[in-house]
C-alpha cells in the first residue's frame, strides 16, 4: 500500500515537472495554485489585519497562504525548532537581532536581492536595507523602523503648570518641580530598568558620538568615566525625583509599565518608548489624559541623537524554500501593493516602504502622534549604528543586575560605575562571537 | 452539696464548643478565602472592562459586561474558541488513557516480577524523570519529522503509550509495594494468569493511584504550552493553552478581560473533573480489603 502510494506520488511529481518544463520560459513567473506558509507573532488586531491581507493576496494572485501565528511568547522557541528541523515556513516575521541567531554568516535566510525582479527594493532606503544585510546578503527586509522617543503625559504636565522639557537639564529640573507642585507620588518620567538602560545609553552616546558597543573589539566603546556617568545618571535621576526608584516601582507590583496604576492615572507622566508600540501605552491611560511626543533631548554639543534606530520587525524568506518567487511576491504584496498596504494598515507600525507610507499618509491613516514621531525621526541626526549585541539578553541582564544592585543600595555609585565597565566588558568578551 | 458535686455551669464555659467552632471555622474560611481569591478575581475580572482590571483589586465588577466572553469566544482568529476547547480534548483524552494503561502495566512489571536487570532498568526510569524535558525537544522534533507526524496530535500523546512518564510509573510502583501479596496469591491459586491478576485484582485496589495519575496528567496536559507550540503549526489545530496566548503581544494593548473570560471557561473541565474524582482521593479503598 505504502509503496503504491509513494509510486503514485512520484508519477504525479514527474507529470507536474514535465508539465512545468513544457511551458518553461527563461524565468518562470510566480505560479498560482500553490500553498505558501507564513508565520508571524502579534496581537489580535495584527492577526485580523494579516489574515485579511492574505485573503486578498489569494484573490489577486491565486496563491493560498497558510498563516501560522501565535502571540509573542514562545514564538522564538518555535521558530528555532522549525529552523533546526528544516521545517520553517516560507515567509517568516523576525526580530532584527534574530539575524545574529539564525544567520550569523548570512546564509541562514534566502538572499532577497536575488528576487529583486519581484520584490521592489527601491521602495526601501539604503540604511534600512543595510540593517538586513549580512556579508553582502540581503537576509531580511524591514516592515517598520522604530526608535525610543520621549512620550509624556501632557495632562499631568499641564496640571503642574510645566512645559514639556526641551533639554536634559530641564528634564532634571522637572523632578523637584513635580514633587513640590503635585506631590511625592508624581514623576516626570518612568520606565523599567530596560528603558533606563536605553536612556542612559542615549545619554552616553550623545557625549561620545560612537556606538556603545564595538563588536570587533568585543568591548565597550567608551571610557570608564562614561560608565561613571551611566551610573551617576541613575543615582541622580532617582535622587532628584525624576525617575521613580526601584523601591517605588516595586511597591506597585511586577506588572507591565502601561498596566501600572500610576501610569494609568497619570502620576508617572512619561516614558522613553519605542514609537512602534506607543499606542499600547496611550490605550491604557485613564479617560481625559493625552500622551504627547516631547522634543528629543540632546546634550549640549551632541553631534548624534544617540538613537537606537532599527527595524521593529522584518520579513525573511526561508533559505530552503521551494517557492522563492511566490514568497517574494507575497512580501511585495504586503509591503508595496496598495491592497496589501490598506489591509495591513499600521498594525505593524508605520511602514518603511515609500509606497506604503505615501498611500497611508494620503488616506489619512497615520495618527497624529505617529506622524509627529516620524517627523522627529526624519529630522534627527542618526549616524551612529549600534551593534545588535547591545540587545543580547546577557548584555542587557548585565546592565540590569548592576543598576538594580545600586538601586537597592548594595553598590555605591562609584562601585557601580566600575562594575559596569569591568563586568559588561567581560560579558561582551564571552558572548560576542 | 449535691449541686456543688454535680455543677451545672451557667458561665461562659457552656459556650466553649460553639466559640471553639466559631474560631476554627472563621480562621479556615478566612485562609480559604485568601487562597481562592485569585480565582474569584479571575472570574470577576472576566466581567470587567480593561481599565477596571488594572485599577481595582476588588473582584466584584462595578459595571459588569459580557464583552469579554463574547469577543473572547469569537477570538481574533478564523476559528471560535469552541474549536480550541475541542482540540484540547482531542489531545488530552487519548493522552490520559494511554498514560494510565502503559504506566500501570510497566509499574506492575517492576513491582511484581523478577526481571533480569530490574534494578538497572528502574534506575534508568528514574533518570528519565530527572532529565529536563527541553533537552529532548530538538531530537524528538527531528524524529517526529521523519515519521511525518508534524502538525498532527500524535507527537503529543503517542510517546505516553510507552510509559515515558517515569514519575507516574514510580508513583504506581510505590503504591503497589505497599499492598500485601495475599490477595494476588489467592487469585493465582484460583487460576488467574498474571494479566488477570492485574486487571481483576490489582487495578481495583490501586484505583486511587490510577485516578491521581489521570488527574495529574489531565491538568498538566491542559496547561502544556511548549509541546503544542512546537509540534502544531496550523492554527485550526491549536489547543486552549496556545489560543489563550494568541493575542498577547509586545506592541498591542492586551484585552485581558477576554483572556480572563476564556481562562474561566477553560478551567471548568479541570475543576469539574477534580470535584467528581475527589472522593476517590479521600476514600481509603484498600482499608479492610485484607483481614488478618
Amino acid at each position: 500500500m505504502n509503496a503504491y502510494r509513494l509510486h503514485r506520488r512520484y508519477i504525479l511529481l514527474g507529470a507536474s515537472a514535465a508539465a512545468l518544463s513544457a511551458c518553461s520560459k527563461p524565468r518562470p513567473a510566480p505560479t498560482s495554485g500553490r500553498e505558501l506558509r507564513m508565520s508571524w507573532w502579534g496581537g489580535s488586531s495584527a492577526h485580523k489585519a494579516t489574515l485579511e491581507a492574505l485573503r486578498l493576496f489569494e484573490e489577486k494572485h491565486g496563491i493560498r497562504v497558510r498563516g501560522e501565528y501565535t502571540g509573542f511568547a514562545g514564538h522564538l522557541e518555535r521558530l528555532t525548532t522549525q529552523i533546526a528541523g528544516g521545517t520553517a515556513p516560507d515567509v517568516m516575521q523576525i526580530n532584527w537581532y534574530w539575524q545574529t541567531l539564525f544567520s550569523r554568516d548570512g546564509t541562514g535566510f534566502y538572499d532577497l536581492s536575488k528576487l529583486r525582479e519581484t520584490l521592489d527594493l527601491s521602495q526601501f532606503d539604503a540604511r534600512t536595507l543595510s540593517m538586513g544585510t549580512n556579508k553582502g546578503v540581503l537576509n531580511a527586509i524591514a516592515v517598520s523602523n522604530a526608535a525610543r522617543l520621549f512620550y509624556l503625559n501632557q495632562t499631568t504636565y499641564q496640571k503642574a503648570g510645566l512645559s514639556l522639557p526641551t533639554t536634559w537639564d530641564e528634564l532634571f529640573a522637572r523632578g523637584p518641580q513635580f514633587k513640590t507642585r503635585l506631590g511625592q507620588g508624581y514623576y516626570p518620567l518612568d520606565g523599567l530598568f530596560l528603558e533606563f538602560i536605553a536612556l542612559a545609553r542615549t545619554y552616553v552616546v550623545q557625549g561620545t558620538g560612537k556606538p556603545l558597543i564595538n563588536a570587533e573589539t568585543k568591548s565597550l566603546n567608551c571610557t570608564r568615566a562614561d560608565m561613571y556617568d551611566f551610573a551617576g545618571l541613575y543615582a541622580r535621576m532617582t535622587r532628584d525625583h525624576v525617575w521613580p526608584s526601584a523601591q517605588v516601582r516595586a511597591s506597585y507590583g511586577n506588572v507591565a509599565q502601561q498596566e501600572m496604576r500610576p501610569w494609568i492615572n497619570g502620576q508617572f507622566a512619561g516614558t522613553f518608548q519605542w514609537n512602534s508600540s506607543i499606542d499600547k501605552y496611550s490605550d491604557t491611560l485613564a479617560a481625559k489624559q493625552t500622551l504627547a511626543l516631547a522634543p528629543y533631548l540632546l546634550r549640549p554639543g551632541a553631534k548624534d541623537a544617540g538613537m537606537m534606530y532599527r527595524p521593529a520587525m522584518m520579513f525573511a524568506v526561508n533559505a530552503k524554500t521551494p517557492y522563492p518567487d511566490e514568497s517574494a511576491l507575497l512580501i511585495e504584496f504586503l509591503l508595496n501593493d496598495p491592497d496589501g498596504i490598506r489591509a495591513m494598515g499600521l498594525k505593524r507600525g508605520v511602514p518603511v516602504s515609500k509606497a506604503a507610507r505615501t498611500l497611508l499618509d494620503k488616506e489619512g491613516l497615520i495618527t497624529p502622534i505617529q506622524r509627529q514621531s516620524e517627523a522627529q525621526l526624519a529630522a534627527a541626526q542618526i549616524h551612529v549604528v549600534e551593534s545588535p549585541w547591545f540587545e543580547h539578553p546577557r548584555v542587557r541582564d548585565g546592565f540590569q543586575d548592576i543598576l538594580e544592585a545600586m538601586g537597592y543600595g548594595r553598590l555605591s555609585e562609584r562601585e557601580a560605575g566600575d562594575r559596569l565597565y569591568d563586568d559588561i566588558n567581560a560579558i561582551l568578551h564571552r558572548v560576542v562571537r | 452539696m449535691a449541686s456543688s458535686l454535680n455543677p451545672v455551669d451557667h458561665g461562659w464555659r457552656k459556650h466553649l464548643p460553639l466559640v471553639n467552632a466559631f474560631v476554627r471555622y472563621g480562621l479556615l474560611i478566612l485562609v480559604g478565602f485568601l487562597m481562592i481569591y485569585p480565582l474569584l478575581w479571575m472570574i470577576g475580572g472576566a466581567f470587567k472592562n480593561n481599565a477596571e482590571i488594572f485599577s481595582s483589586v476588588g473582584f466584584i465588577p462595578k459595571a459588569p459586561t459580557t464583552d469579554g466572553f463574547i469577543n473572547g469566544w469569537k477570538t481574533s482568529t478564523e476559528y471560535s474558541f469552541a474549536t480550541y476547547l475541542l482540540n484540547t480534548m482531542k489531545i488530552v483524552v487519548p493522552k490520559v488513557i494511554v498514560t494510565v494503561i502503559s504506566s500501570v502495566i510497566v509499574a506492575y512489571g517492576f513491582a511484581r516480577f523478577a526481571i533480569p536487570g530490574r534494578k538497572w532498568l528502574f534506575a534508568l526510569l528514574m533518570a528519565t524523570v530527572l532529565l529536563p524535558k527541553s533537552v529532548l525537544l530538538i531530537p524528538q522534533y527531528l524524529m517526529f519529522r521523519e515519521f511525518g507526524w508534524l502538525d498532527t496530535y500524535l507527537p503529543l500523546y503517542a510517546p505516553q503509550a510507552f510509559a515515558t512518564e517515569g514519575f507516574f510509573v514510580f508513583m504506581i510502583i510505590q503504591f503497589m509495594r505497599s499492598l500485601p501479596l495475599d490477595m494476588e496469591e489467592a487469585a493465582v491459586m484460583d487460576g488467574c494468569n498474571s494479566f488477570q491478576v492485574l486487571t481483576l485484582i490489582v487495578c481495583p485496589v490501586i484505583l486511587p493511584a490510577i485516578i491521581s495519575v489521570a488527574l495529574f496528567q489531565f491538568m498538566w496536559s491542559m496547561n502544556d504550552f511548549l509541546q503544542p507550540l512546537i509540534y502544531l503549526s496550523s492554527v485550526e489545530k491549536y489547543p486552549v493553552a496556545l489560543a489563550l496566548k494568541m493575542s498577547i503581544d509586545v506592541t498591542e494593548a492586551t484585552s485581558w478581560n477576554e483572556i480572563l473570560a476564556m481562562s474561566t471557561i477553560a478551567l471548568a473541565p479541570s475543576l469539574i473533573l477534580f470535584f467528581v474524582a475527589q472522593k476517590y482521593f479521600v476514600e481509603g479503598v484498600t482499608s479492610g480489603a485484607v483481614k488478618g
